[in-house]
This record gives structure tokens, sequence and C-alpha cells, in this order.
């Protein structure tokens, strides 16, 4: 078998039970034929040069929704089981009620499941889901919309804020077989109001997993968005996530991506400014050793003029992990006064690891400010040297500058263990 | 306390130290002087453990252990220390971090247990007021923006943080003006209690007249040619370098 077959059967399957007359059923039907036409992206599409699917794709991987204690665990052992916030936890794409929990929200905001909450939130889920993450040539994210497994709907009122954050928290569990989830994430955050939604990627067993993910994430007019991305599947694990934001007037918006373990993440972020005086911020880091493999693929459409867009990722690279960027910028024909800051700065820290990056703009106004660029080395010796002759051991003085290099990055984390976890992880991978 | 015997370097085949020999006591200060080229910059390159400077010959014990073998930061917990020539600035890390680091490696080393921070802190700003530094200094990144004399001065503070038994001062006047001058030497000055011994190493006399040392010599051709009191440096203050090139010349064949 492989992965094409797993995938055609769960959708023949899926579709004698459905209700035919269902719009969401026909969504899905049309999304399969787009994924049927278009089939898994290859290295000869310019988009996945550098990441290949094929020995994944042609491998089983089922959709399951089977769940063992092994998941339990390690949500257990993790950071967020103590961590302050409303808790969504979904092993294998299925929400675990044990693990969740959410509580004393204000009326209106909905912190819930796409399952449970696609009917009784119809208007809402009718006005958002498809809307943004668009299926049209893109196989992946035909290949969510048709076999989605379940996912986050969180809903914020115009107005409203909830200071606490949501913590959408997805586990592959491989403990029995090579599984293949596919999580879907639905965000309204309406105008005026403010959230801080945290991302996280979590896997146990002994298998392989194949998580394929799409967000939709919408932020009304003066509304603003914490969005943070933390990916952590250890073991054999896959992942591709696709993020669209999609922001009106007046709107801020700080995301961070956190890329810490991964055998492959191959991540895709993309930001639409639909109003004036929108304020982005897409900051992004990736420690890899081994032979890992992340792909970073961005995207910024500045669709309207007097926005700010200011992005930085970068990457510590050790042992054979190979790392790709691929960052554009779209500055429309009416952005003017566009201001668009991109860089991509890297440190090897073995003779074979690699980077492959690439800094885009295609700018079709004629008043703006934007500004790219890359860089690829090696952790300088003078600084280490110093640092040395001071007495600081050689490891403990490669962790200081490492820390100090990811700094900027730490520094747009509003959460004090996220950054605890990049600091530890920064130590753990040295 | 130091040992050099016979200490030969090259870089990349050159050959820059020739032999040198030179005792250090506690509570000395040797000032090394000489014409550019010479080998200083070698001299304290080798000391502090650089790795791309071959040592070719020769041995330098410190306390009677092998300083050679150490790595740099063994070096540093054996009470070396060395102010550098460019400082180097390091985005990021704070001076405050980056010194309570330090310092409790180096009590781990000792077999000490770590400063707790309020005891550290207060050790900090005692020497602050010593050294006469800015506050601000401490809460900026290590030497990030840092003028030039600022950058000695937080060398010197860092000296008198570690409290070193030797101290390796390599051009610490280079790019100094007369006031920034004054300021190190004074802090210099305030760390020689008798038993800290200093290496001073510089091209011009300068210097010596704010740090007064007990020994001057000239290293030329990557050997010490000449020694004597802190007179040698005004003499050579007055007379150049040509005449010492002279008489080693003359000696020579």
């Amino acid at each position: 078998m492989s992965m094409l077959k797993n995938i055609q059967e769960d959708f023949k399957q899926y579709l004698s039970q459905a209700n035919e007359s269902d719009a969401f059923v026909q969504l899905r039907k049309q999304a399969f034929v787009e994924f049927e036409k278009l089939g898994f992206p290859t290295t000869k599409h310019e988009e996945w040069k550098y990441t290949n699917l094929k020995g994944i794709t042609e491998r089983d991987f089922l959709a399951t929704c089977e769940t063992h204690q092994s998941a339990k665990a390690v949500f257990n052992s993790s950071i967020y089981a103590s961590m302050q916030a409303h808790k969504l936890v979904f092993v294998n794409g299925t929400l675990s009620n044990e693990l969740s929990e959410v509580k004393d929200i204000e009326a209106g905001v909905l912190i819930g499941t796409l399952a449970k909450n696609r009917t009784s939130h119809e208007a809402i889920f009718k006005n958002h889901f498809g809307k943004y993450a668009k299926v049209e040539g893109e196989a992946m994210n035909a290949l969510n919309t048709a076999l989605l497994s379940d996912g986050a709907m969180i809903y914020v009122p115009t107005d409203h804020l909830v200071s606490k954050p949501i913590l959408i928290l997805n586990i592959a569990d491989a403990t029995q077989q090579n599984v293949l989830a596919q999580p879907r994430n639905l965000i309204v955050v309406e105008a005026n109001a403010s959230a801080t939604i945290v991302e996280v990627y979590l896997s146990t067993g002994a298998n392989a997993s194949f998580t394929n993910c799409v967000n939709e994430v919408y932020v009304g007019a003066n509304a603003h968005l914490e969005h943070y991305k933390i990916q952590q599947q250890v073991g054999e694990s896959y992942q591709n996530n696709y993020t669209q934001l999609f922001q009106e007037g007046n709107t801020t918006i700080n995301h961070v991506t956190l890329t810490l373990e991964g055998t492959m993440v191959r991540n895709n972020l993309h930001f639409y400014m639909n109003g004036e005086q929108c304020n982005s911020v897409l900051y992004g880091l990736y420690i890899t050793d081994h032979k890992q493999h992340v792909d970073n693929h961005t995207r910024v459409d500045h669709a309207k003029p007097n926005c700010f867009s200011d992005e930085k990722y970068k990457g510590v690279l050790k042992d054979q992990s190979t790392a790709v960027f691929n960052g554009k910028i779209l500055v429309h024909l009416d952005a003017q006064k566009t201001n668009a800051y991109q860089r991509n700065q890297n440190i090897l820290l073995s003779d074979e690891a690699t980077v492959n990056t690439k800094p885009q703009l295609e700018i079709f106004a004629d008043d703006v400010k934007c500004t790219h660029g890359a860089t690829i080395g090696q952790l300088d010796e003078e600084p280490l040297f110093y640092l040395r002759s001071r007495g600081i051991p050689e490891r403990e003085a490669k962790k200081i500058l490492l820390n100090a290099f990811a700094d900027d990055i730490a520094e747009k984390i509003k959460i004090p263990e996220l950054v605890a976890l990049l600091e530890q992880q920064i130590d753990a991978k040295l | 306390m130091l040992e050099i015997k016979n200490l030969q370097s090259a870089i990349e085949d050159k050959k820059i130290l020739n032999g040198i020999n030179l005792t250090v006591n506690p509570g000395e200060v040797h000032a090394i002087m000489g014409p550019n080229g010479a080998g200083k910059s070698t001299l304290s390159a080798v000391l502090a453990g650089r790795a791309d400077y071959e040592v070719t010959g020769g041995e330098v014990l410190f306390n009677g252990k092998d300083l050679l073998e150490m790595s740099p930061e063994d070096r540093a917990r054996e009470g070396v220390f060395l102010a550098f020539q460019y400082p180097v600035e390091i985005p990021g890390v704070s001076t405050t971090n980056f010194l309570k680091t330090a310092i409790n490696e180096k009590r781990k080393y000792q077999g000490l247990e770590p400063l707790e921070a309020t005891h550290f802190l207060k050790f900090m700003r005692e020497k602050m007021e010593l050294m006469e530094m800015d506050k601000s200094l401490t809460s900026r990144s290590l030497n990030e923006g840092f003028s030039g004399g600022e950058k000695k001065r937080n060398e010197v503070f860092q000296m008198a943080m570690l409290e070193p038994t030797l101290a390796i001062m390599d051009e610490t006047d280079s790019g100094l003006d007369i006031d920034a001058l004054r300021l190190v030497s004074n802090g210099v000055n305030k760390l020689r209690d008798g038993k800290r011994s200093f290496v001073v190493i510089t091209h011009y006399q300068r210097i010596l007249d704010y740090i007064v040392p007990d020994f001057v010599h000239v290293l030329y051709k990557g050997r010490i040619v000449k020694s004597g009191d802190a007179s040698l440096a005004k003499e050579l203050e007055a007379k150049g370098y040509d005449w010492i090139k002279e008489e080693v010349e003359a000696t020579t064949i």
C-alpha cells in the first residue's frame, strides 16, 4: 500500500457515511477531486524543490482515532500540563476530553472543536471556513480539507479580550502503527478583540507519524493576536503545517514559530493584509540536529497601503541537518508606503549541515521601503575565545552565544515558559 | 609565579618568538615594550591560549603548572587574566550575566559553591564603585556600542571582578585619550596589592607614567634584548627604538 491508497480508502469510507446534501460534504468532495488531480507535491514543484515527500508517501500511514496511555504521559511530562491556559488537546486529530481543560470563559467566546461547533455556530463556520487557506493548486490543503479529522474552533467576539493563552495541542500517537493526523483549526478574532493562541505539536510511539495541519486565522479590525507555533514532535515524525492569517485594518499580529524537533517539518506561513495600518511580526527559530529537515516557506501579502511587516527567521544547524528558508514579500499595486523587513540568519555548527535560503521581494507599488537579506555562517571564534578567556568553558560559552543569537526571537515571546523551553532546547542540542 | 623559559612560537611557519625568558614574581609589575612586529601581541596571545599560535619550543610555568597545556578557560580559572587589546562586542549577552557565569565557573573549579545572587550583586556594586564604573554599562550587552575607553575600562572592571593573580595587559593604552588612560590606570593601580602581578605590554611609555613598573623589558625580533627598571622606559621614550635595534644588530654580527 501507500499513503495515497490509504487516503483513497479513507475517503471512500467517509463518503459512504456522509450526507451528500450537506454543503460541507460537497466542499470536501471538491477538495478531494483537487487533491487527486494534483497528487502529492514533488521536488519538481519550485515550492517543494528541497523538501521531498516521496519516501514518506510511498509508505502506509493510517488515520486513526485510537489513543494510548503514552499520549497522556507525553502531555503530563510537558511544560503544557501545568501552564495557565485554556487547553484543547487532540490526539491523532481527535479531542481528548480527559486532557483538555476549558473553563471560566466569557459568554460569547467559543473555545471548542470544529466537529461539535460547526453546526451550532454555523454563521461563523460558513463565513470563515475554507475562505483563507485555498485548496486550488495546494495539494496538502486540499487533502486536509477532504479528510480533516477535527481541530479547534475559536471565536472571540468583538471587544472581547481573552487573557489566558489558548493552547491547541496536537499529539501524534504512533504507538501501534504509522499514523496520519490532519488537524484543522479555525480561529476568528473579531474587531477590537484580543487573544493569544499557542499551537503545540508533540508526538509519541515507535512508529512514524505524519501530521498535515491547516490553520485559518481571521483577525478583525483593530484586533490583536499573539500567535505561537511550537513544534516538538520527536521520533520519526513528519509535518506539513499550513497557516493563513487574514488581517483587517489596524491589526497587530505577533507570530513566532519555534521548530525544535521533528524529522521533517514543512511550514507554510501566509499573512494577508486586507486593510491599512496593519502591523505584523513573523519571527521564527529552528534548531536542528542529526538528519532533521526544516523548511519554512513564508509569504506576506501587502495588499493595502501603510502596513508594516517585520520578518526574521534564525536557524542553528548541527550534524547533517538541513534547513530551507523561502520568504516572499508581495507588495500589491495599491500598497503604497509599505514598510517591510525580512531577514534569515543561520549558524552552522557542523561542516555537514546545509541551508538553502531564498529571500524574495515582488513589488508592484512604487513608493515602498523593503529590505531583505540572508546570512549563513559559523559561530564566531573571537567572542567564543573572549568568553573562554574569562574562565567560561567552551560548551557554556557556545550556549551563551547561541542564546544571544536567539535573543531577538525570544524577545518576541511573551510566555515565560516558552522562553525557558527555548533556552533548555539550545542547551540540550549542543 | 610565572616562568617563561626559552619560549618559541610561529604562525603559519613564520617564527615570531625566538626564545623568550622571563620570570615574574608575586606583586611585580613587568612592562614589555618593543617596536611594531617585535612579537608583543604574539606573546600575549600565546599566554592566553589562542589556537592559531603554535608553540614550537620552550615552556611556560604558572605556579609550577604547565600553562601551555591548559585550555584558555583553565588558564583563567587558575588565575590568569588577559585584558584584550580589542575587547569583543557581544550583543545579546548582558555584562552582569556574563560576569556571574565567569565567577561561578571559577568558583566551581575551585570547589566552591556558586555565589548567591544578592552576594554577587553586592560584590559587583563594590567593584563598580572601586573602578568608578557607570551603572548603565553593566546593564547593557557586553561591550556593545561602548567607546574605546569604555571597553578598556570594562576590561579592568572584569579584572577587578575575577581577581586574577596574574594580569596580562595587551596594549591597553592603545586608542585611549589622556583622560581615559588615567581612569584605566587608576583602576589598575587599585588592584595592585603586593601579591597580584602584572605584565603590561605596550608600544608607548605613556601608560607607564601611571602604572609604574618594577621592570622594563625590550622585546625585539622575538627576544628580550634589554631589561632594566622604570628608567629604561623613559630612555626609550626619549630616544626611540633605533638605538636598541643598532645595539642588537652590532652584537649579533
